[in-house]
């Protein structure tokens, strides 16, 4: 059961699930690129109205979308705070001695605050509504005209995809070797760190050892299916770009024209 | 035409350093002139020990390693040249020992399309391959699953349909089912049958079990490099002292025929648990059915009996108690699945309790509450009890007392109580991690008890070495990498009995052994059973296992224990077992086929008893027919 919680992935079936991934990688980039660029709360406004609209058609429940956000949360506060008593100048709203909070800086913090919110959210709904897998598939896609200048991109697509292979293998290996190192008394949550760290070796070197006999029995059945990375390969799964991106690209460039006429017509925040 | 051939082939990785000397762990074996000719079409089975060299010679016939003298032909390309190695990949495919290690994607489809990818063949093709492939090997319906959901005989169908993807006319199985259960076992080899009649692929299976190569159309047993035996698997598999030579052990059904025989009632050899039960009831005489009283007489008392009268001891020590166990993964969310389900259950001290049921029956979950791996809510050191609201019925209070420890209790000492519960995991040479074997086995000791001197570390790490068979002074000071398969889970084993645990937990403790060494295991179970553990409960799959040693067995199934008793009234209800998918063990099989014929030999299902009381059997039928000659008989 433990493959269930791996990744982010919500599965549904739906128009945001469907989309090529590459364009919802495009589209994140620009989105998150819109988010920076957007200088007032009217940009900012556009952004979140377009984030809730594609989180509304995803099928995703805010729960899911709101336990990304605890995950930062921390540091977004941390940043907030920060930002609201280190603004210079603008009109003092409070002071205590040295400590000043000014108006102005209300304003530069709920606005950051939004931003990252914005940010985070946009983030984790790709990764909730994309499989690793595909979003791997995606990845190498887009990176494929780097193949020009030699860069190995399909030789890294298979890395990553083996590695996604074996990410919930060895995460149950992990759990089971802790389980037979604690049923000879080990003891992993309690002492000093640097008995902590110690206490790691007995699972650390079993899991090391078990991964490259894995790898090499690997090795051996690629090898076995003829594998060679060598020119003549082809590729059976194939991305195609279908009328359901074709709307989500309309989206994506009118998005961006929009927040570049709100940047360049409207007001700056402060 | 010849598919494969081998001509005086030899193999040693000290000739060629740059050869991979060391596979999965395992380091590759010498071939010592092998002459091997496999014809198109022929479905051949390789027996041999571990070390015989079997695997060896399935990686040279497709390239994995080059001989270093001799030639070999596959499919009349030479395979030393290595223009022809792609070829000869194409068409001879491999299929390896453990299904995790042999899938590069995350989806079945994707996984299955590697080989032609890599081959180069067009995209509309390749789907039509996996659409074949997925139907040959029966799992249509999976094309778009994880594989990690899959069970192990269906991860081993996919590596199949992914070999078979490239089209191939040979296919080598190394040891493919090695690691599955029965009902795994039984899918694949129902497959490779049908690739071998239907699709008319050359088969070379490379297997442990005498009951695979029984399918075979030929077999061949390796030893150190060489080709011993060689012929119709039902000749070669009943040359007893040859195979007893080369460490491989006659299949049951063959050794039952034998002892009878041996005992004085002549049964003729045969392979399958019906063919042997019609043997005995031909031996036995066709007037069997009037005579279903057996006579008691005296018989040797077996290791079950003895450990039966430990069974009196009442005291808490050794002792399981459990009721109303329950366990949730992923509670409150929308995955929550019902691993255990109101497990009652009592494993008196003294026992050698038996635990079946298929992957995923809760067996696993109900044996880690054991020595508080998982824990029972209420010990939860943050567990506050939930009021029960209006309406509804309060959950059942669960009780879980192990060895005198009250596991429900957030008080007991739990590393107290891991130290008299030891529980070795599957593949427990897995988890060895140090330098030495001395360090690995004391690990648990110096866990357990902080004050433990040196000399008491010394005593109790010889001692456990000892008794798992090993020598304490010669195996000390090596690595516990540099051992053999063999001797490294016998270390795994003596790191979790060297704090002398009263109860001892073992998750599949002969998997992947070859028969030989599932039983030298299992006597070596019976032995720390004798000397030092006073209950011993063992997870298995194998019914064989379970009727031979067990005093008692639970039957799991979907988080619930579906019987528990003795293996002779557990087995009794074929029904019940058959339909949640178990196999029976042979003797009651036997039993069973016999019964339907009106023959009852009432045996406790141990082979010993089992042939004492045929033998029994056929003695007063023998008194019984001089008898019924004065009487008229009734024939039905």
């Amino acid at each position: 059961m433990r493959d269930v919680s791996f990744g982010q992935y919500y599965p549904a079936n739906s128009f945001v699930h469907k989309c090529d991934p590459r364009l919802k990688i495009v589209f994140l980039i620009v989105y998150i690129v819109a988010v920076f660029l957007a200088k007032n709360f009217y940009a900012l406004g556009a952004c979140a109205a377009l984030f809730l609209l594609i989180a509304a058609v995803s099928g995703v429940p805010f729960k899911s979308l709101l336990r990304s956000v605890k995950a930062v949360l921390f540091l977004l506060l941390f940043t907030a705070v920060l930002n609201l008593f280190f603004y210079q100048g603008g009109e003092t709203l409070w002071q205590w001695k040295f400590i000043r909070i000014a108006k102005e800086a209300v304003y530069a913090t709920v606005f950051l605050a939004v931003r990252l919110f914005l940010l985070v959210l946009g983030s984790s709904l790709l990764t909730l509504t994309t499989t690793p897998v595909s979003l791997t598939d995606g990845i190498e896609s887009l990176l494929s005209p780097l193949k020009l200048i030699r860069v190995p991109v399909h030789e890294i697509a298979l890395i990553m995809s083996i590695a996604l292979r074996f990410i919930p293998i060895l995460t149950d290996e992990t759990s089971r070797i802790m389980n037979a190192q604690k049923a000879r008394g080990a003891d992993f949550e309690t002492g000093s760190l640097a008995k902590r760290i110690k206490a790691i070796i007995p699972i650390l070197i079993p899991l090391l050892t078990g991964a490259f006999r894995r790898a090499d029995e690997l090795g051996d059945a690629m090898d076995a299916r003829c594998y060679s990375g060598s020119k003549v390969r082809t590729k059976y799964k194939k991305l195609t770009f279908g009328w359901r991106d074709f709307i989500a690209f309309l989206l994506c460039a009118s998005l961006l024209t929009g927040i570049i006429l709100l940047r360049i017509y409207t007001a700056p925040l402060i | 035409m010849e598919a494969i051939k081998f001509e005086k082939v030899h193999f040693s990785y000290e000739a060629d350093d740059e050869t991979e000397n060391v596979f999965g762990g395992e380091v590759a074996f010498a071939l010592n002139g092998i002459d091997l000719t496999v014809e198109e079409g022929e479905f051949v089975a390789i027996l041999g020990h571990n070390g015989s060299g079997k695997s060896t010679l399935a990686r040279l016939t497709n390239g994995l390693l080059t001989p270093s003298a001799g030639k070999i032909t596959a499919l009349g390309l030479d395979a030393s040249d290595e223009k022809n190695l792609f070829a000869i990949r194409k068409q001879v495919g491999i299929v390896f020992q453990n299904p995790d290690n042999q899938m590069v994607a995350s989806i079945v489809e994707d996984d299955i399309a590697f080989g032609p990818e890599n081959v180069g063949i067009p995209r509309e093709e390749i789907g039509e391959r996996i659409t074949f492939a997925l139907n040959a090997v029966g799992m249509s319906d999976f094309r778009h699953a994880t594989p990690s959901r899959l069970s192990g005989g269906q991860k081993q169908r996919i590596a199949i349909a992914g070999v078979l993807a490239l089209k191939p006319r040979v296919m080598i199985l190394d040891e493919s089912t090695a690691m599955l259960d029965p009902r795994g076992r039984k899918e694949v080899m129902d497959v490779v049958l049908r690739l071998n009649r239907e699709e008319k692929i050359t088969v070379i299976l490379i297997t442990h079990f005498p009951e695979e190569a029984m399918l075979a159309d030929r077999a061949i047993v390796m030893s150190r490099g060489e080709i011993v035996m060689q012929g119709k698997p039902e000749e070669v598999l009943r040359r007893e002292q040859e195979l007893q030579k080369y460490a491989l052990a006659l299949p049951r059904s063959v050794r039952v025929c034998r002892a009878l025989t041996a005992g004085g009632l002549p049964v003729a050899d045969a392979l399958t648990a019906e063919a042997v039960a019609e043997n005995i009831r031909q031996a036995l005489g066709d007037t069997a059915a009037d005579f279903e009283k057996t006579e008691k007489t005296d018989h040797l008392p077996t290791d079950k009996e003895e450990t039966q009268e430990k069974i009196s001891d009442k005291s808490e020590i050794g002792r399981v108690e459990c009721e109303n166990l329950t366990y949730v993964y992923n509670p409150a969310s929308p995955f929550a699945t019902y691993a255990l389900n109101g497990v009652d259950m009592e494993i008196c001290s003294g026992e050698f309790f038996g635990i079946i049921g298929h992957t995923g029956s809760g067996k696993s979950t109900f044996v880690q509450h054991l020595n508080a791996l998982l824990r029972v809510p209420s010990s939860e050191k943050k567990y506050k009890p939930k009021k029960v609201k209006k309406g509804q019925t309060p959950t059942p209070a669960v009780t879980l007392k192990v060895n005198g420890f009250d596991l429900t209790d957030k008080k007991t000492d739990f590393k107290e109580l891991r130290s008299k519960v030891g529980m070795v995991f599957q593949y427990p040479e897995y988890q060895l991690f140090a330098e030495t074997v001395f360090d690995d086995v004391a690990f648990g000791l110096k866990n357990f008890k902080e004050d433990v001197t040196d000399t008491e570390v010394e005593s109790a790490v010889s001692e456990a070495l000892t008794m798992v068979g090993l020598s304490p002074s010669e195996m000390k000071k090596r690595s516990p990498f540099d051992l053999s398969g063999g001797q490294k889970r016998r270390v795994a084993i003596a790191g979790v009995i060297v704090t002398k645990p009263q109860i001892l937990v073992l998750d599949e403790p002969a998997a992947g052994l070859d028969p030989l060494g599932k039983e030298e295991i299992m006597q070596l179970l019976h032995k720390i059973h004798r000397e030092w553990c006073k209950t011993v409960i063992v997870v298995s799959h194998d019914m064989d296992e379970i009727a031979e040693n067990c005093t008692r067995a639970a039957i799991f199934s979907e988080g619930k224990i579906l019987g528990v008793g003795e293996p002779k009234t557990l087995f009794a209800e074929t029904e019940k077992i058959e339909n949640v998918g178990l196999d029976l063990p042979l003797t009651a099989k036997i039993s069973a086929y016999l019964a339907r014929k009106g023959v009852s030999i009432d045996s406790d299902l141990t082979l010993a008893d089992f042939i004492q009381k045929t033998l029994n059997f056929s003695k007063t039928r023998g008194a019984g027919m001089r008898s019924t000659a004065k009487g008229g008989k009734n024939d039905a």
